[in-house]
């Protein structure tokens, strides 16, 4: 029932001819400090990896420390928030409409944020149309349009080297799973029939960058362009002829609403698997309508229930096209309570929605996010989940929901 | 205040319902029915019913000062409560009853005797209504009116009543009941209040068993389940979801009348923070006054702040904020690159109020908790023309035109489909012999039975 037509958007960046040097400065100097893996206590016990180039020879004319320390944040978030200031002239004057310009703003927490819903109106990037590669979408629903996120080559290998560096840590290391020796099954399209999927490049990236291990994809599009599962296919993944060499493990990598389908699926043939031992399942994003929701001790009760993979070996993510960097969940040292956890180079903020300022520990507010990575597009975004503060991190509660009609008032949106 | 045990809904949260328990109920319902209330006289009920009405009316009335000092369990403001409360009760006069039961029957006495109209007497015919001797009330979640209009109409009728109230929102209803049992023990004990989340099959089941009639308000797949779950033999009373605007013509756009019109369009956005179905969603600005559509939005948001001093909307879940939040968001977006298109007017720090400015004039669901659209149209034909997507789906349209164009308006709102058409800044005050959603206020309710006589 909603109308929500375009802004008429004055989009085109200022320098329509040329890639920004400046811009591409700070990727190369972001994309060093990613994959530098600091010395902090979370890094430490990390294995020492030799670092991947992604970007032009620019980034030797600078002497930047392959770290970012708590301290560093602040004025990296700065730098950039002037370069999008400068660049970016949808964001300018959203800026300039709350009148928050790069001289007046002090802190990264002043820099003015955008709603996910203003990559949907607006070309909220620094890229020139003919400088754009690459576009993610997100996957809302078919009546809806969706968000962009243009890409360059630069700017996707900034997005790569931020969601590789964080799985290779929360995903790999923290749990002496070794994806080389297991076999990945994605719930998704292959990336040929989903080039507009922000999560298909991330799954496509962690193929290839933890040595391509055997992958199958699973998913599927259908008529009406949603994605679902392949079951036939997914039977094969699941059941091989062969039998696997030891030591081997499957790796389900996939959406929660992919999961139900597959549970659901499973649940109908009366089929039950005991995946090898030391399996691992990733399950990310919520159900958009694509299948019926259900609460996450539910669907890893499920997933534990029909594929066998123990809770502990489910780990969750949250991510969005919108960004370049993803948190996973993680149980902290202090509380039993898990929480969602960003990469250095992202800040989180939980914010009242009443008051518009950041709620104490253990209360609940919109996550909003401040994404380094999101070099050509906006760093500061603002999304429509709730979570509730964690320390730095947030328990997600998801999706403000209309979803409870009150009354007679028609509120199907 | 402690409320005694007398209904389900007194239960302590942790007490269990069971079918038994609601058959039990029921039973108990028709058999007090029979015993305290089927023979009482109309009049006699009039009588009763205006009088918790006036007591309610009462700012020393004990149930009433409970109710203002709990608001807050409900979602809103005490100031907000109460003008809510004194809105609603002051329609239940013996006057109005009265009307309403002619409106209703042709004849005040209809519900006590055989009686004829002077067009029946014509025909040697007379008639007598008979109402259900039990009623079911499914009521919703937003404001209590509706569920305690079905109360009133029910004991009215001296129909014995099971009301099914939406999970957290019994309280007033239950309010409403311990008043009536404090006043008259026995037409309370033909009254029982529970309180449970909708789908709960094996309850509703025992529950519609019992029932000559359902009442139900809510959503449109509620009222279909519900439906389907009734004996044939049951009557079925549904009230689906409905929507409300406004329209302001231009002449009346200028000076004073236009600072009144404004105050009066605040009044229909701050009763019951907006939740209530004949609330608006939008008001539809004439283009040609004296005051812009635009300026009228401006005018609108500054009366807005005014009143959030003197009637504060109160809080609202993080949910609800969120989703205003996020709204603002996508309009605060579209401000700063379209501001000829799009302002938006909002509370400092807060989500109290919200007045969205937009010159596209389709019609737009608002998330409520006074948040409003206003959107300029060159005439009524346009406004209804961009309300095309929720056609057959208004209630209310409440109006601010010169004295001499109303009829006018009126006639083309009503062959475009809407069911009430009334001033601006009285959307929330229905009379009591308001027609809900276009159907009879008692009539449907009852079964006739015609008596012909030999001529």
């Amino acid at each position: 029932m909603l109308n929500f037509p375009s802004a008429v958007a004055e989009n085109q960046p200022t320098n329509k001819h040329r890639m920004n040097r400046e811009l591409l400065d700070f990727a190369a100097r972001l994309d060093k400090i990613i994959q530098g893996r600091d010395a902090t206590p979370q890094a430490a016990g990390g294995t020492p990896r030799a670092a991947r180039r992604v970007c032009s020879q620019r980034e030797q004319n600078h002497q930047i420390a392959p770290t970012l320390l708590k301290t560093d944040f602040n004025p990296l978030a700065l730098e950039l928030f002037a370069l999008q200031f400068k660049f970016n002239s949808a964001y300018r004057k959203i800026c300039e409409a709350r009148k928050l310009t790069p001289q007046i703003v002090e802190h990264w927490t002043q820099i003015p944020f955008v709603p996910t819903s203003a990559f949907k109106e607006l070309e909220l990037t620094s890229l020139a149309p003919d400088e754009r590669t690459a576009v993610f979408h997100s996957s809302g629903t078919t009546e809806q349009k969706p968000s962009q996120h243009f890409h360059c080559a630069e700017s996707l290998a900034v997005y790569e080297a931020s969601l590789w560096s964080w799985f290779e840590q929360k995903v790999l290391e923290n749990s002496g799973f070794r994806i080389q020796d297991s076999e990945s099954i994605l719930l998704t399209p292959p990336p040929e029939l989903a080039p507009h999927s922000s999560l298909v490049h991330m799954f496509e990236i962690v193929r290839q960058k933890s040595g391509a291990p055997e992958t199958v994809f699973i998913g599927k599009i259908a008529t009406d362009g949603t994605w679902i599962l392949d079951f036939d296919a997914t039977l094969a993944a699941l059941s091989p002829q062969a039998p696997r060499p030891a030591p081997h493990s499957l790796f389900l990598l996939g959406t929660a609403f992919s999961f139900v389908h597959l549970l659901d699926f499973l649940a109908e043939k009366n089929l039950r698997f005991q995946l090898p031992e030391n399996s691992r399942v990733m399950e990310t994003g919520g159900y958009k309508n694509r299948s019926r929701t259900m609460p996450k001790a539910e669907l890893h009760s499920l997933i534990e229930k029909f594929l066998g993979i123990p809770r502990e070996n489910i780990i969750c993510e949250y991510g969005m096209s919108e960004l370049s960097s993803q948190a996973y969940e993680v149980r902290s040292a202090k509380c039993e309570v898990r929480s969602f956890q960003f990469p250095r180079w992202a800040r989180t903020q939980i914010i009242s929605p009443e008051t518009g300022r950041e709620v104490r520990d253990g209360e609940t507010g919109l996550i909003r996010i401040f994404d380094l990575a999101n070099v050509f597009s906006i760093a500061a975004v603002q999304t429509e989940d709730l979570g509730i503060r964690r320390g730095d991190g947030f328990e997600l509660l998801g999706r403000a929901q209309l979803a409870e009609p009150r009354g007679c008032s028609l509120m199907t949106a | 205040m402690n409320l005694p045990n007398y209904f389900l809904a007194d239960l302590p949260p942790e007490a269990t319902l069971s079918p038994a328990m609601i058959s039990e109920a029921c039973q108990t319902l028709k058999h007090n029915r029979e015993n305290y209330l089927a023979n009482r006289s109309t009049q006699s009920l009039v009588n009763f019913l205006s009088e918790i009405a006036e007591s309610w009316l009462d700012e020393e009335f004990s149930f009433r000062k409970f109710a203002l000092e709990n608001s807050k369990t409900i979602g809103f403001s005490p100031a907000t409560l109460q003008k809510g409360l004194d809105n609603f009760f002051k329609q239940f006069t013996r006057e109005n009853f009265h009307a309403l039961l002619v409106q209703e029957f042709g004849d005040a006495k209809r519900l006590d005797a055989i009686c004829s109209t002077a067009a029946e007497e014509k025909f040697s015919r007379a008639a007598i209504a008979r109402a259900p001797e039990f009623q079911v009330h499914i009521g919703a979640g937003n404001i209590p009116n509706p569920t305690l209009t079905s109360i009133i109409f029910g004991l009215l009728l001296r129909s014995a009543q099971f009301v099914k109230c939406a999970s957290g929102a019994s309280f007033l209803p239950r309010l409403f009941a311990h008043s009536i049992y404090d006043a008259d023990p026995k037409l309370g004990a033909c009254l029982e209040i529970a309180e449970w989340r909708g789908g709960n099959h094996n309850l509703e089941e025992s529950l519609f068993a019992e029932a000559d009639c359902v009442t139900a308000t809510g959503s449109d797949e509620t009222l279909e389940k519900i439906r389907k779950q009734l004996p044939l033999k049951t009557k079925f009373l549904g009230y689906g979801h409905r929507v409300s605007f406004g329209f302001v013509a231009h002449e009346v756009l200028h000076g004073a009348r236009a600072k009144k019109i404004v105050s009066a369009a605040a009044d229909d956005v701050i009763a019951w923070n907006q939740l209530g179905c004949l609330s608006p969603h939008v008001i539809y600005v004439q283009l040609g006054g004296e005051v812009s559509p635009e300026h009228f939005a401006q005018l609108l948001a500054e009366e807005l702040e005014r009143r959030e001093a003197s009637e504060p909307r109160g809080e609202i879940f993080t949910e609800e904020s969120a989703v205003i939040a996020h709204r603002r968001g996508i309009y605060e977006v579209r401000a700063a690159h379209s501001p000829e298109l799009t302002r938006h007017f909002c509370s400092k720090d807060s989500t109290s109020w919200t007045v969205i400015y937009e010159v596209d004039a389709r019609f737009q669901l608002s998330c409520l908790n006074r948040f409003i659209y206003v959107k300029p149209v060159a005439d009524l034909k346009t406004a209804l023309e961009n309300a095309d997507g929720v056609r057959g789906k208004v209630s209310t349209v409440g109006i601010a035109a010169p004295e001499e164009k109303n009829s006018e308006i009126a006639i083309q709102l009503a062959r475009w489909g809407a069911t009430r058409i009334c001033p601006l800044g009285q959307m929330q005050n229905p009379p009591l012999a308001w027609r809900h959603d276009g159907r009879p206020a008692l009539s449907d309710l009852v079964t006739w039975v015609d008596f012909e006589q030999n001529v």
